[in-house]
């Protein structure tokens, strides 16, 4: 009874025919070759980038400790790669994420006007005061100590607009440069 | 009228000639007076910067960085070594007269751009760090307070230009 019933099942399949066959096939071939590749594993382990998840800020300024980019320079701060870059219009600075020994942000970097300047500003006839407050902006500081191939210890110094500073440093560890300081959640939300 | 000429065309050359004999004369004269104010000289060819110590002051690691930065700019101006190691670089390990120069922080006060450009008063920062240069023995060369200030105008970022400056001076007069 039941070998009969088996080789009709067997029949009945190959009365299927290899029509039905193929895109299992096909699927099962996709998934293993996924399964197999080690690329998205690893890469998520090792902190090997991904394009999609890459960084870009405009309007950076590298405050100190650009090697061959002048102190003070205007900038696009980016994460390429496993690579932290800073390009202005002439030089590019490039530092790998692995050679990064401490990663910080100073969100106390904002100078806030209290106290007696604040009523200082309040003084100050026409509005003078709210001019001068449109010119207070408020920023992030990023500092970045790596090694270069030397072993030479550098520290550089990046301000860049209030917020944007999180995003880098996340996408950095995640990369494998260290920090001292876990960066804060509330910090890297966004609503 | 011929002799007022003559006598003038005599005078004047010589008042020049004895002029630019005075000025010479003090442009040599200048780093003998310099030597003097400094009371000893030590060479060596190479110095290594270590980073800013902060110790127990609360000091911004922007500001430790800054610090260390400017220093290295500053003391390679000084053109009183030829190298100025990073630390940690690994060719500073074979040179035999090298020297150190850490820095250790003693008072930091960081104060507000915004404050000083509207009160002009108040918002100033500063900061004394402790100098301390040795040589490859660990005898100590320098042990100074050197204080760095932004008062009026600029970032406050600028009080660590100020400081390294006044380094560069004591490495300039001491190498």
């Amino acid at each position: 009874m039941i070998i009969p019933n088996s080789r009709i099942a067997t029949n009945s399949l190959r009365a299927v025919g290899a029509r039905s066959w193929a895109p299992g096939l096909f699927l099962l071939a996709v998934g293993a070759a996924f399964a197999v590749s080690p690329a998205p594993a690893s890469g998520q382990d090792t902190g090997t980038p991904q394009a999609a998840s890459s960084v870009t800020q405009n309007d950076v300024k590298l405050v100190i400790g650009g090697d061959t980019i002048k102190n003070n320079s205007q900038g696009t701060l980016s994460v390429v790669g496993s690579a932290l870059q800073f390009t202005t219009g002439k030089a590019k600075m490039e530092v790998d994420a692995s050679s990064i020994q401490d990663i910080s942000t100073n969100e106390d970097s904002r100078q806030d006007i209290t106290g007696a300047a604040h009523f200082a500003t309040m003084a100050i006839p026409y509005g003078g005061g709210r001019v001068l407050a449109l010119f207070s902006h408020k920023v992030d500081v990023l500092t970045v100590e790596f090694k270069d191939a030397q072993g030479g210890y550098h520290g550089t110094v990046f301000v860049l607009p209030q917020g944007q500073a999180a995003p880098i440093k996340k996408q950095l560890v995640a990369m494998g440069a260290k920090a001292k300081v876990p960066l804060a959640e509330p910090a890297a939300t966004n609503k | 009228m011929k002799r007022r000429t003559r006598s003038v065309s005599v005078i004047f050359p010589a008042a020049l000639a004895s002029v630019l004999l005075l000025m010479v004369g003090s442009l040599f004269g200048q780093p003998a007076s310099g030597d003097s104010k400094s009371a000893q000289k030590f060479s060596a060819s190479s110095i290594q910067i270590e980073p800013t110590d902060p110790g127990d002051i609360p000091m911004p690691v922007e500001f430790r960085m800054a610090i260390y930065e400017n220093l290295i700019t500053q003391i390679q101006k000084t053109g009183k070594f030829q190298h100025v190691y990073r630390s940690g670089d690994k060719d500073a390990a074979s040179v035999p007269d090298l020297v150190t120069l850490r820095t250790t922080a003693r008072a930091f006060t960081k104060g507000s751009q915004r404050k000083r450009e509207v009160t002009t008063v108040s918002g100033s920062t500063s900061l004394t760090l402790a100098v301390h240069i040795t040589d490859h023995s660990g005898q100590t060369l320098v042990d100074r307070d050197v204080k760095g200030k932004v008062r009026f105008l600029g970032e406050n970022l600028r009080a660590t230009y100020d400081f390294s400056k006044k380094v560069a001076i004591i490495v300039r007069d001491t190498f």
